[in-house]
């Protein structure tokens, strides 16, 4: 079984690098924005996004990250952890918030994010980065900005690495 | 057959003659890269130049049928050190000398180049001649020249054409380009329109791009008419853009910020370069006689995406509210390193996305 990497790490930075600017572009600078990485790998991207935005805009950006376990649809056990810790929790009213995830697949994960952050305030807006777009959509979801559009089948697995916790940049297909 | 430089502050040097037996006139400049004299000779931005090469022995690899960056070289003269008298790649087609004299180009050895090329660093670029005799005659021809500001209109394309493709539909605006920009588009499969840089706004819009490429070419961007800044201020809001080289100093223009001349031509591809957003460093083929002037990019407007790291001068630019931007230097690597091929690879990524959102 032969995985076939469809970002390397060169382009998969360059595709982070490109989001970055589409988001200053849309956003009409860095005003007012807050990125929300979805955990576990959606947190790490998010970082990197907002380095870049420090790199061109020198301001820091604020970013949090969320665990949309407890608000997923297909999971049953829902507790009452709101997803987000106390600690890092920016206030979000007003804000133009961009949600980071590493793979768009059947939107429900992004559901459960809009649900999330809705709980936690009212935004004055909120789009949706991600690093891969893999198609398959089971709700009416899309995303703002898109790192690669990756054609799949349903039963391929994709599967993104990032340095931070997995040792090395890529995206790959697992067949 | 011994011939002579004469520089316009006076300076001469005394050199073999090679490649065509004419007498030329032209503005001298230095070229530092170690690597494709070919390409060099052939790039229209030394249109009406004269190249002093800094490596020492030049023509070692002849003349091949892949490095050319135009049809027919312009420049009006070659400076080397050493002249290679056998070339031993196999893929040379003809050897220096022989392409030289083809083209009608004089070129002189046997020069002490290292002296040449620090006398310019100071001095700039000035007017000098290639003559068999230095005499008054000769110096005052070399006074009276006086050089062209036509090289974008020598060098550009007077008629459109095509460079066909089965993929997005990109137009180049052509300020005298070198091959190397189409040959990367060409690696994208995209269908080429090169345009001549006087078309007008409608006529480009007619042909509904996908993406449009400001060509490099020579020169000096303040000679260009006013018709060009408008046109790249309607298409930079059309679709997205790349400028290259004289492209991206026109864009600069266009979006209101004003170039300086250098004192000398950096020609080279010896600085690092850093792309801001990722701090990534890497090295690219420069060719360049103007720099953005820094205090006059509209932050409000643009962002710097890329910085010479020994003289930190702009290298790109990118517009905050389009998907337009720009490099100074050459990013198809034709010669120099291939790092910034990358650039061809952000911009038909920008190209997809904008086709998907609007079409």
């Amino acid at each position: 079984m032969a995985n076939k990497v469809v970002l390397d790490s060169a382009s998969l930075q360059r595709a982070l690098t490109r989001i970055t600017y589409e988001i200053l572009e849309r956003n009409k600078g860095g005003q007012g924005l807050v990125l929300v990485g979805i955990k576990t790998r959606g947190e790490y991207l998010a970082h990197r996004i907002a380095n870049r935005l420090e790199q061109l805009e020198k301001e820091t950006i604020p970013v949090m990250a969320i665990d949309v376990t407890n608000y997923r649809d297909d999971v049953l056990a829902h507790g009452d952890h709101l997803g987000l810790d106390e600690k890092d929790s920016i206030n979000i009213v007003d804000k133009n918030i961009v949600l980071v995830d590493d793979v768009l697949f059947t939107g429900r994960t992004i559901r459960a994010a809009l649900d999330a952050l809705i709980h936690i305030g009212r935004p004055k807006s909120i789009s949706l980065a991600v690093l891969v777009d893999r198609g398959h959509r089971e709700l009416p979801i899309r995303a703002d900005f898109v790192g690669k559009n990756i054609p799949t089948a349903q039963n391929e697995k994709i599967q993104v690495s990032v340095e931070e916790i997995d040792g090395k940049d890529a995206v790959e297909i697992i067949h | 057959m011994q011939r002579h430089l004469i520089l316009e502050d006076g300076t001469t040097f005394v050199g073999e003659g090679f490649g065509a037996p004419a007498t030329t006139f032209g503005e001298i400049v230095f070229q530092t890269a170690m690597t494709g004299y070919q390409e060099s000779i052939t790039n229209p931005i030394y249109d009406g130049q004269m190249i002093v090469f800094a490596m020492p022995v030049v023509g070692a690899d002849g003349i091949h049928a892949e490095a050319y960056e135009s049809v027919k070289p312009t420049i009006r003269g070659m400076v080397v050190h050493d002249l290679a008298e056998i070339s031993t790649n196999r893929q040379r087609r003809m050897s220096l000398d022989r392409f030289l004299k083809q083209n009608n180009i004089p070129g002189l050895c046997q020069v002490d180049t290292r002296q040449l090329i620090r006398h310019l660093r100071e001095s700039g670029p000035q007017k000098a001649t290639i003559v068999d005799y230095v005499d008054d005659h000769a110096r005052d021809q070399l006074a009276a020249t006086v050089l062209t500001k036509q090289q974008v209109q020598n060098t550009a394309t007077p008629k459109a054409y095509a460079n066909p493709g089965r993929g997005y539909h990109i137009v180049v605006i052509d300020f005298g380009l070198k091959h190397g920009i189409l040959r990367m588009l060409g690696d994208y499969d995209s269908n080429v329109s090169v345009l001549p840089y006087t078309t007008s706004v409608e006529e480009v819009l007619t042909l509904d791009p996908d993406g449009i490429v400001l060509s490099s070419g020579p020169g000096d961007p303040n000679s260009l008419p006013e018709s060009v800044f408008t046109l790249i201020r309607v298409l930079q809001t059309k679709a997205p853009m790349l400028g290259i080289g004289l492209g991206h100093e026109l864009f600069a223009m266009a979006n209101g910020a004003t170039l300086n001349p250098l004192v000398a031509e950096y020609h080279g591809m010896n600085h690092p370069i850093q792309e801001i957003i990722s701090q990534e460093i890497f090295y690219a083929m420069q060719g360049r006689g103007y720099v953005v002037d820094d205090q006059t990019v509209d932050r409000k407007k643009m962002f710097v995406t890329h910085r010479d790291l020994v003289d930190q001068s702009i290298q790109g630019l990118r517009h905050r509210d389009y998907p337009a931007f720009s490099v100074q230097f050459f990013p198809d690597g034709a010669p120099g390193p291939i790092e910034p091929n990358v650039i061809f690879a952000d911009f038909f990524e920008t190209v997809a996305d904008y086709v998907e959102q609007y079409n």
